[in-house]
């Protein structure tokens, strides 16, 4: 089964989150599906040609979180969750926004200006895509 | 408890103007161990008396359960070996060599040996003088490989190749994790190669094991923090922070223990800390062989 | 086909010199076939062809098969391989020395059927044809046991160096010998008490070397 992984060398974050973020991202969206078969741990290692190590803490968080479900000799699953994958949308929102916020305080621009600034672009976007 | 590969206790040996220290080291089996240390650290030696083609002065030595170097025969029909330093013969032919390995070792794998000759790009019937130096690396480990033995011993495996043929070596080397049996042990300056595929890191510098551990928990001891201090502040010296460098209002802090207590000791002091990064192997070998460096010099003076 | 590790070094190094072993067997027929073609010329050509054939030959094998492993870096390969430092010393003194003796024993058994071939002449100088042509064995197995142990090129020349000067002191040194000279004319050979001790002493320095050599490698602890 191809993951469709793809570890990035130019991300600055260590492998396991990058794993981390991309099987909840297709979860996300729907191409893993609740109660699905994913690659083993030993299975995605050689795929990705990263250590089994690594696979394994990404996988334990994954479990940690409710993510992911593993069995001894069944190998592991998307957890059976109704809603996981809107739940992990959700997820990624609020990071986004959180680091818009990060950067906003940064910069010295204020929440208000914050969201007027988020009204503009929200507008900006729509505009196109009635184009 | 897991089989171990290869176990190494409390190993020594002394040369004239080098010596190899308590060295212990513990690789289970289905793992895969990365050497990494600064050039004479140690790490070839160390292999070598894995091998049994040194003999160790003193200290307990298992390969596959063999004991080292009396049991080496035994061992060596489980191990596959190859060195930088170790040339295959410049008159013959790879396929002259093929047939060689597949007449002592009755576990070779001809379809596996044609698959790599056509993924290395390879043409058996070419003379090794022919051949190019990365040429050359990949069709050692074809001789290796091919054979699926249950331990890899390697000493600088992609040292000097080119990415492409890098990516094909490592691709090979994690394919064998498929088999929980097999275990790898590689030595290698390339730290991005070693950060990648290692469970386990061992740090050898001037005879000595300085680190031996779980990959993960290693990286993730590590972080480099950037501060920010106004003119004024007096940046504290923490326990886990190996070093601080400042120029102007900024600073860089490199914490070998990190803890998020380091982080708001900063903050406390009057500091802010505008990033926590983590660090690459490579950064880390780097700001570890300059601190011990200094280290060494301090008591020295 | 599967084979032992030492049969399959033995035969590796075989296959690695064939071009040298079919050079020896060429040059050493052509030897003999100007002995052959009778005349004083052609004979001092083909004699001088024949031991300058086994001199260079014995020569050229130590370094190539022996120091070259080391020089050219094959040999963490060999060890790599399932075998201990003794078996690797005894593949090594087989091969090498069967290789010196393809065309040493050529050539001494066609120079034996040559002096018996030809009844008119002394047939007593057989025993001495013998002694002569084991001398290049000895210093061979001596060169080979030196480049073994020591692993040096330096080392290895000089006893080359040794070996081959002694040859013709050696000779002097026999042939001054009145009995050896004596029975060297006569038409029939005569295995005298002189004669059966030089080559026992020449036998028991091949036993006596091979024997060193391998003490010496079995006492070592390191092999790279």
């Amino acid at each position: 089964m191809d993951s469709g992984i793809l570890i990035s060398q130019s991300d600055k974050r260590p492998i396991y989150l990058q794993i981390i973020e991309q099987i909840k991202r297709r979860i996300a969206v729907g191409d893993w599906t609740e109660g699905q078969p994913i690659p083993s741990i030993r299975q995605l290692a050689v795929d990705l040609q990263v250590s089994v190590i690594t696979v394994k803490r990404a996988y334990l968080e994954l479990e940690r979180e409710g993510v992911i479900v593993t069995q001894q000799g069944r190998g592991s699953r998307v957890a059976a969750d109704a809603g996981l994958g809107k739940r992990l949308h959700q997820e990624e929102l609020q990071k986004h926004l959180e680091h818009a916020i990060r950067l906003s305080a940064l910069l010295g621009i204020e929440p208000e200006e914050l969201e007027s600034r988020l009204r503009e672009a929200s507008d900006n976007i729509a505009a196109k895509e009635i184009k | 408890m897991t089989d171990l590969a290869i176990k190494f206790e409390s190993v020594g040996k002394k040369y004239r103007y080098f010596t190899l220290e308590d060295i212990h080291l513990q690789v289970p089996a289905g793992q895969i161990m990365g050497l990494i240390g600064p050039n004479g650290a140690g790490k070839s030696t160390t292999i070598r008396i894995l091998m049994g083609l040194i003999h160790q002065d003193h200290g307990d030595v298992r390969v596959l359960g063999h004991r080292m170097p009396v049991e080496q025969v035994a061992a060596k029909w489980d191990i596959g070996f190859a060195s930088e330093d170790m040339r295959l013969y410049e008159a013959m032919t790879l396929d002259w060599h093929m047939r060689f390995i597949r007449s002592i070792y009755p576990q070779w794998d001809a379809a596996y040996a044609q698959l790599l000759l056509k993924r290395f790009g390879l043409r058996a019937e070419q003379k090794i003088k022919g051949l190019s130096h990365g040429q050359r690396v990949k069709a050692t480990l074809l001789l290796v490989l091919a054979r699926r033995p249950r331990l890899l011993v390697l000493d600088e495996p992609t040292t000097g190749l080119d990415p492409v043929a890098r990516h094909e070596i490592l691709r090979e080397l994690t394919a064998v994790m498929n088999d929980e049996g097999r275990s790898i042990l590689f030595s290698s300056h390339n730290t991005q190669d070693v950060e990648q595929i290692s469970d386990q890191i061992t740090f050898i510098d001037r005879g000595r094991v300085i680190d031996s551990m779980d990959k993960e928990a290693y990286l993730d001891r590590w972080r480099r923090l950037r501060l920010e201090a106004p003119s004024g502040i007096a940046l504290p010296a923490l326990p886990g922070v190996i070093n601080i460098r400042q120029t102007g209002r900024l600073a860089v802090a490199t914490s070998n223990a990190f803890v998020p207590g380091i982080a708001s000791a900063y903050e406390n002091s009057g500091a802010r800390v505008q990033t926590i990064e983590n660090m690459t192997l490579e950064e880390i070998f780097v700001a570890k062989v300059e601190h011990s460096r200094e280290e060494h010099e301090e008591v020295g003076a | 086909m599967k084979r032992s590790v030492v049969q399959a070094m033995i035969l590796s190094d075989w296959q690695r010199h064939r071009t040298l072993l079919l050079l020896s067997i060429v040059s050493g027929v052509l030897a003999l076939a100007l002995i052959q073609v009778g005349g004083e010329i052609p004979f001092i050509l083909g004699a001088t062809l024949f031991f300058t054939v086994m001199i260079v030959f014995g020569c050229m094998l130590p370094p190539s098969n022996i120091i070259n492993e080391r020089k050219k870096q094959t040999l963490p390969f060999l060890m790599s391989l399932p075998i201990s430092a003794m078996q690797f010393t005894t593949a090594k003194i087989v091969s090498t020395v069967g290789l010196f003796l393809v065309p040493w024993l050529a050539l001494v058994i066609a120079a034996m059927a040559f002096i018996v071939g030809h009844r008119g002449g002394p047939q007593g100088i057989i025993p001495v044809v013998l002694i002569l042509a084991a001398a290049p064995f000895v210093g061979f197995c001596v060169i080979a046991g030196v480049s073994l142990v020591s692993e040096s090129e330096g080392a290895m020349i000089a006893a080359t160096i040794a070996t081959n000067t002694s040859y013709g002191f050696s000779w002097y040194l026999l042939v001054r010998n009145p009995v050896i000279r004596a029975d060297m004319q006569s038409r029939e050979i005569v295995w005298s008490r002189e004669v059966l001790t030089v080559l026992s002493a020449e036998f028991a320095v091949i036993v006596l070397i091979l024997g060193l050599t391998f003490f010496l490698q079995s006492r070592k602890r390191d092999f790279l």
